[in-house]
Order: C-alpha cells, then sequence, then structure tokens
C-alpha cells in the first residue's frame, strides 16, 4: 500500500489537480512539465537575471560550481572519441574529483558536460526523456542533429538568465558517427574536432598537434587521454581521472579511467628515460 | 576574489618534540593557469630558521629581499645569528609600517631557538599581527583545508619522523582540496644537529 | 644617501609606498584583503582596592578563528593594562609604542605615571589617525590619585567609567556590568563579576571566545591572571590518528648538518641587573 493510499488519497490525479495546479503549481513548473522552470515574476525576466550576474564590485558572477572542466571529443576512421577530466570546483575548492561529466544517453548518444554542473545534469536528463518519447513514438532512434537541435532549442528559451553550459553530444545514427556542439549561448554546429571548457585551451594544443583521420582506435584513446592530461596539468580546474569513451557503429564502449596522477608520473618516466638516451 | 589567491600557495608549520617543520607547494599560477611547479616560498634565514611568504607572488619575493636585508644588517650590528622571536618582531614591524598600504603576504615562521634550543613557530595576518601558538601555524589558500588537517592530525611532542608524516599528510592532503595549490612539495624538517629537506611526490593536477 | 651597495635605511612611522598599487589593484576588483580583528568582548571595573580588567582569547579572520588563545590584555606600564579590541595588528602596535612612550616618560619624570597621561597619549594618537587605526581600548590602572579605567574608541574619544566594555560582546558583558556592578566590590565579587561578563560574551557573541583573562590592578601589584578559566575545554581525541613512518611518497631527500663549532653559556646573575623599576 503507497503511503498516499493510508494516508487517504483516493484518487491521486484527482488530488493532484487540486493541489498542484493552485499555490505549489506555480513554484514546481517542471514537476509537471520539465521543460518550464520557474522564473521569477518580472515582466522581463531574462533582464532582470542578467543584472543579478554581477557582484558589489562589478565583476561577473558566474554559476560557481562546477566551472572548470576540459572536454573534447573527436571524429576519425573509426568513429567518434569523447575524453573528459572529472573535477568539480566551486571557486576554488574542489568539491569532487570523480565527478562524471559524461552522460549516457542512449547506447547511441554520449553528451559531454561543461559549465554549471547542475544546469547541465539537468538538461541532459530532459534530453534523454526527449529523446526516449522520440524513440517510442516513431520507432527509431532519434538521429544526432535532431537530439542536438532539441537542446539547443531548450536552453535557447533561457538565453541570457543564467544558464550555463557548453556541451558536445557524440553518436552514430542513420548517416554515420556524428559529433555537436551545443551551449547556453543557443550555438548548435557539428564539427570533426572540439575541445570544450577552461582547459579547452591546453588540450587544443595536445589535441591540434596529434590529430589526423587515419589514427588508429588505440593511437585516439591515447591522443584524447594525454590532450586531457596535459590540459589538468596546467589548468587549475580540472583535474581528477581521465574517462575515456568511443562511439563505435555498435553503441558506445566505455575505454577506461586513469587518475590524473598515474598517468603524471608514467608520462614522466617515459620522458626522463627519453631525456637519459639522448644525453 | 581575493589577491591573496591571485597565485595560490599553502603552507603549514608544525612544532615537535626538539624540532619543527615547515612545509610548502610549489606551485606558482596566475588565477587557473600554472605557470611553474618549482617556485620557492620558504626561504632559509638562519641555520634554525626558516620564513614561509603565502600570498601574491610579486610580495613573496619583495618582502624576501627587504627582510634578507634588514636580518643582514642586524646580523652586522650584533655580531650574532637572529633568534626566531626577534626575527618574528622584525617581520611584523616591517609589515605594520605598511599599515595603510600593505604587501600582500601573511607569513609562517619557523625556527628554533639557537641557544635554548626551543621550538618556535609563528604566523601574521598581512599588516603584521603576530600569532604564536603552541602547536602549529598556516597560511595561503589553502588555510581552511589546513586548520582542519592539522585540528586533527596534530599532538604534541612528536618526533622528528612522526612530524615529517604529520606534516606531510596534513598539506597533501589540504591541498588536494584546493584547486589554486599543490604541484609538489617541500617539507624542512629543523633539528639541533641538521636540516632535513625532503621533496614530496604529490598529484601534480 | 642612497646606493646600490648601501640602500637607504627606511624613515620611521608608516609607509605609504604600496597605496597606489593596491588602490589599482582594487580597482581592477581586487579588495585589500581583511585583516585578523580580534572580535572581542573586553571589560573592565573599579572594585574597592584598584581595577579588574577582563578579555576573551579569540582572533578572527573573516569567519575563520585564527587564535584561539591570544592575549588581548597588554601591559602598558607595570601599574597600567589596556585591553584591546578591533584590528588586532592595531591594538598589539599601538599598545606596544604607547608602552614604551610611558617608559620614557617615567625615567624622565621619575615618578609612576598616571594613568591619565597614558589616556592622553592613546586619544591622540588615535584620533591623529582619524578612526583608521581601529583600536578601541579599555585603559586601566592604579596611580598616586587612586584607581582609574578608561574607555577609548578608535576615532580618539574616551569615557572615564566606574565600569566599562567593548568589543562585538560589549552588549552581552554590559547587560552582566549593569545589573550587577556596585560600589566597593571586594575583589571575589569584582572577579566573580568580570568573569561573568566575559562568559556573557564568550557563549553569546559568536566573534568572542575561548578563555577568560584576568588581570586584576591593585595599589603597588598586579596580578594578571592568563587563562584564569578555561571556558571552552577542547574535547579529548580518543584515538591517535598518526601515520606510520613511511606513508608519504618521497622524491628526494637532503640532509644539511649544523655543526655545532663550541658552545659557551653566559650565567648572568638576575639580581645584579640595572633595576629601572622603582
Amino acid at each position: 500500500m503507497a503511503l498516499a493510499e493510508i494516508c487517504g488519497f483516493k484518487n491521486f490525479d484527482s488530488c493532484n489537480n487540486g493541489i498542484l495546479d493552485t499555490n505549489i503549481a506555480k513554484s514546481n513548473f517542471n514537476f509537471t512539465n520539465n521543460l518550464e522552470l520557474a522564473v521569477p515574476p518580472y515582466s522581463n525576466p531574462a533582464h532582470m537575471l542578467a543584472q543579478l550576474n554581477k557582484d558589489e564590485t562589478g565583476r561577473e558572477i558566474k554559476i560557481k560550481f562546477d566551472h572548470g572542466t576540459t572536454t573534447l571529443g573527436f571524429q576519425y576512421q573509426g568513429g567518434v572519441v569523447l575524453a573528459v577530466d572529472s573535477r568539480a570546483t566551486g571557486g576554488s575548492f574542489i568539491g569532487s574529483q570523480t565527478m562524471k561529466k559524461i552522460v549516457e544517453i542512449n547506447d547511441f548518444l554520449l553528451g559531454t558536460l561543461a559549465g554549471g554542473a547542475a544546469d547541465c545534469v539537468y538538461w541532459d536528463r530532459v534530453l534523454a526523456k526527449q529523446c526516449r518519447m522520440y524513440e517510442l513514438r516513431n520507432r527509431e532512434r532519434i538521429s544526432v542533429a535532431a537530439a542536438s537541435k532539441l537542446m539547443a532549442n531548450m536552453v535557447y528559451n533561457y538565453k541570457g538568465m543564467g544558464l550555463s553550459m557548453g556541451m558536445m553530444l557524440a553518436g552514430w545514427d542513420k548517416r554515420g558517427p556524428q559529433l555537436y556542439y551545443v551551449d547556453s549561448e543557443g550555438t548548435r554546429t557539428p564539427g570533426k574536432v572540439f575541445s570544450v571548457g577552461s582547459g579547452s585551451v591546453y588540450a587544443f594544443g595536445v589535441l591540434d598537434s596529434g590529430y589526423k583521420w587515419d589514427l588508429t582506435d588505440e593511437e585516439a584513446y591515447e591522443l584524447g587521454r594525454r590532450s586531457i592530461y596535459h590540459a589538468t596539468h596546467r589548468d587549475a580546474y580540472s583535474g581528477g581521472i581521465v574517462r575515456v569513451y568511443h562511439m563505435k557503429s555498435t553503441g558506445w564502449v566505455h575505454i577506461d579511467n586513469n587518475d590524473c596522477m598515474d598517468l603524471h608520473y608514467k608520462y614522466k618516466e617515459v620522458k626522463d628515460t627519453a631525456e637519459n638516451e639522448i644525453i | 576574489m581575493s589577491i591573496l589567491s591571485y597565485n595560490g600557495s599553502a603552507m603549514v608549520a608544525m612544532k615537535g618534540k626538539n624540532c619543527v617543520a615547515i612545509a610548502t607547494d610549489k606551485r606558482f599560477g596566475i588565477q587557473a593557469q600554472t605557470i611553474s611547479m618549482d617556485f620557492p616560498k620558504v626561504f632559509q634565514m638562519g641555520p634554525h630558521l626558516f620564513i614561509g611568504l603565502p600570498g601574491l607572488a610579486t610580495d613573496t619575493q619583495t618582502v624576501m629581499e627587504k627582510l634578507r636585508f634588514r636580518k643582514n644588517l642586524y646580523e652586522l650590528k650584533e655580531n650574532r645569528h637572529i633568534t626566531p622571536t626577534v626575527f618574528a618582531s622584525l617581520v611584523s614591524n616591517m609589515l605594520y609600517e605598511k599599515r595603510f598600504g600593505p604587501f600582500f603576504v601573511e607569513p609562517v615562521i619557523a625556527g628554533l631557538d639557537s641557544k635554548t634550543g626551543e621550538p618556535f613557530v609563528c604566523n601574521m595576518d598581512l599588516i603584521g599581527c603576530p600569532n604564536a601558538p603552541e602547536d602549529f601555524v598556516v597560511g595561503g589558500t589553502a588555510s581552511a583545508q589546513l586548520y582542519g588537517m592539522c585540528e586533527s592530525l596534530w599532538e604534541p611532542d612528536l618526533g622528528p619522523d612522526d612530524l615529517f608524516e604529520t606534516i606531510s599528510q596534513a598539506l597533501i592532503n589540504a591541498f588536494d582540496r584546493d584547486a589554486i595549490s599543490g604541484w609538489g612539495a617541500t617539507v624542512y624538517i629543523i633539528e639541533k644537529d641538521k636540516i632535513t629537506t625532503k621533496e614530496l611526490k604529490t598529484r601534480m593536477d | 644617501m642612497s646606493s646600490v651597495l648601501c640602500p637607504d635605511i627606511p624613515n620611521s612611522g608608516f609607509s605609504f609606498d604600496n597605496c597606489a598599487r593596491n588602490a589599482t589593484l582594487e580597482g581592477k576588483g581586487f579588495p585589500v584583503p581583511k585583516a585578523t580583528k580580534t572580535g572581542t568582548t573586553i571589560a573592565g571595573i573599579i572594585y574597592e582596592d584598584g581595577v579588574i580588567l577582563g578579555a576573551d582569547t579569540r582572533a578572527t579572520e573573516d569567519t575563520t578563528v585564527s587564535d584561539k588563545n591570544c592575549r588581548k590584555i597588554h601591559y602598558l606600564a607595570s601599574n597600567m593594562y589596556c585591553c584591546g579590541a578591533g584590528t588586532a595588528a592595531d591594538t598589539e602596535m599601538t599598545t606596544n609604542m604607547i608602552a614604551s612612550q610611558l617608559e620614557l616618560h617615567r625615567l624622565f619624570t621619575n615618578r609612576t605615571v598616571p594613568v591619565c597621561t597614558a589616556n592622553q597619549l592613546l586619544k591622540q594618537y588615535l584620533f591623529r589617525y582619524q578612526g583608521y587605526i581601529g583600536a578601541a581600548l579599555v585603559l586601566g590602572g592604579v596611580d598616586n590619585t587612586g584607581p582609574h579605567l578608561y574607555s577609548i574608541y578608535p576615532h580618539g574619544s574616551t569615557d572615564k567609567l566606574p565600569y566599562t566594555t567593548m568589543g562585538s560582546g560589549s552588549l552581552a558583558a554590559m547587560a552582566v556590568f549593569e545589573s550587577r556592578w556596585k560600589p566597593g566590590l571586594t575583589e571575589e565579587e569584582g572577579k566573580k563579576l568580570v568573569r561573568d561578563a566575559i562568559a556573557a560574551g564568550i557563549f553569546n557573541d559568536l566573534g568572542s571566545g575561548s578563555n577568560v583573562d584576568l588581570c586584576v590592578i591593585r595599589k603597588g601589584s598586579v596580578e594578571y591572571l592568563r587563562t584564569y578559566e578555561e571556558a571552552n575545554k577542547k574535547g579529548k581525541r580518543q584515538s591517535s590518528y598518526r601515520y606510520p613512518p613511511g606513508t608519504t611518497a618521497i622524491l628526494s631527500t637532503k640532509t644539511a648538518n649544523i655543526e655545532v663549532h663550541d658552545v659557551s653559556i653566559q650565567r648572568i646573575d638576575t639580581d645584579l641587573l640595572m633595576d629601572t623599576t622603582s
């Protein structure tokens, strides 16, 4: 017997209408419709919320939690490789070293998160639901192009209100391997090589110099791993574990997780022996 | 954003039985970007005397040179080594001189009195208010985490070897929860007859 | 004369060298960080034979307790002590400097310095800096004219009172005094009253905490009761968190030996020290 029945609610749906339609519902829009977030009761919420984004000295306040991140994704002959770090920071405090920044939306769709952790997790969950709904309605999997457009359209409704996210969507559909970049400003673009987050500049440095279409699987994983490792080394707000995923025609495969400390001393040993040989 | 956390640092000094230890991280960064992983922030000011200067890196170096000058002048005049307590007064005085335009450093001092061998640790705020407790002092951007570690790990009358493990674990575990400090660590164990310097293996992210 | 070989020894007094730089940084959104505050309860009363001063022992940096047992009752002269609240460095340095001026004054006039002299020196110094030196003081002492108690505010105004409190816990402490102080308290009653006032601050004001320090100044004698009462005892640790040797991974070790060439100990006969107290 469910708690609602013990409490005397005969028909949950009818009492749902009674209570949730009134005051409670007003502050819980996304309980019934998860595309709708509660916004402050101003005539122009986008404008008013933007004003709250400055601190007392006039500097911009970004949503504090998990702002720093390094994520990357690239296409090559074997599909798509995604690699991410796992650090979550609030200011300079490290909140977590083991965060999962790749979301498994379904067997053929992966999303990465960067920016506000809550934003990313929430909207990725909504996207997962939308994708499943599409699948049930249409009896086929959603294309990556369509999924990314769903995401872009959803967050575009809240543009300027303080959402902060930069994500990559990787998948394999009828048209083959796909990689899209979507962010909270409303950008949506397909591409071969992306890196997102505060450590992306460092990651790009390694990624661009090592990238070519004809990489073998192992080379591709190592390139992703190395790019993230070097980014975590130089960027204070990236670190923890390097996670590598591979999107294949048969669905995604989780390749491995590596602690940045182990990677550092492994790479260092190789470097030191190489230097000694030259001398 | 505080200017004291522009470059990032973590530092701690602890008293033991007839010994003291001072430990520091090695990062020099500009906000999120790590520039160097071998940046000196702890300086030797006498046979048994060390000072750490966490804070803004430019002031770390300026203050260190100013202190070295004043310390040398004292030693020339007095013809003897400066004791930790006198040195602490010297630092405090120098920082308070800049009461209305301070240097952005929060010094950590550790030493043994050259005559009595009495351990001494001391830290200060950026305008030189001295604080010389019976157990440990901390400084830098990871100081909140360091207070927590030290309050639980420190115990009285630790020997040099136990003191090393305690101070190292306190520092490493503190800066592993701070994004802008870490990247290597150095520990100095100061005893009557020797100074032991150990480089620690730490996370490099 | 300044040269590379011999730089100038700076002038005495405050230096404003860094002010322009720090103002620039402030403009760029890096405000000057907060200094240690005492966040204090300090109090003083006059009782039948003299003055009793009291203080808590907590120093705070923003929300962090930076010193759990700091000394807030400062020495001014052998017949005078001064409690400090406000910016910790300011109270420390101001009382230190006035103490040395009072000692010089005593040597020059060859008599016990009156408490009103210290009050005058302090208020003139603080007034000169227009409140920028954040020191709020309770000055107490006994001189030839009897016991005196002053409260001195950061801007340089002073009060001469039979009982007074200062700092963030002053309201809690004053509530105790207002209800229980009366003229002609005995020493035991006085100590109990000041202890209760400080304890009220310790337990009701978040900026105050740890222990109670007292200082009893009588005609011709002083009793400095450091840690008169440990109001907040730290819990006893149940077990040791000591790490076994070898826990920490080391990359390299370097040992520098200090050779002690020769040890000479010069004993000083304390009776023969130059006596400057009388």
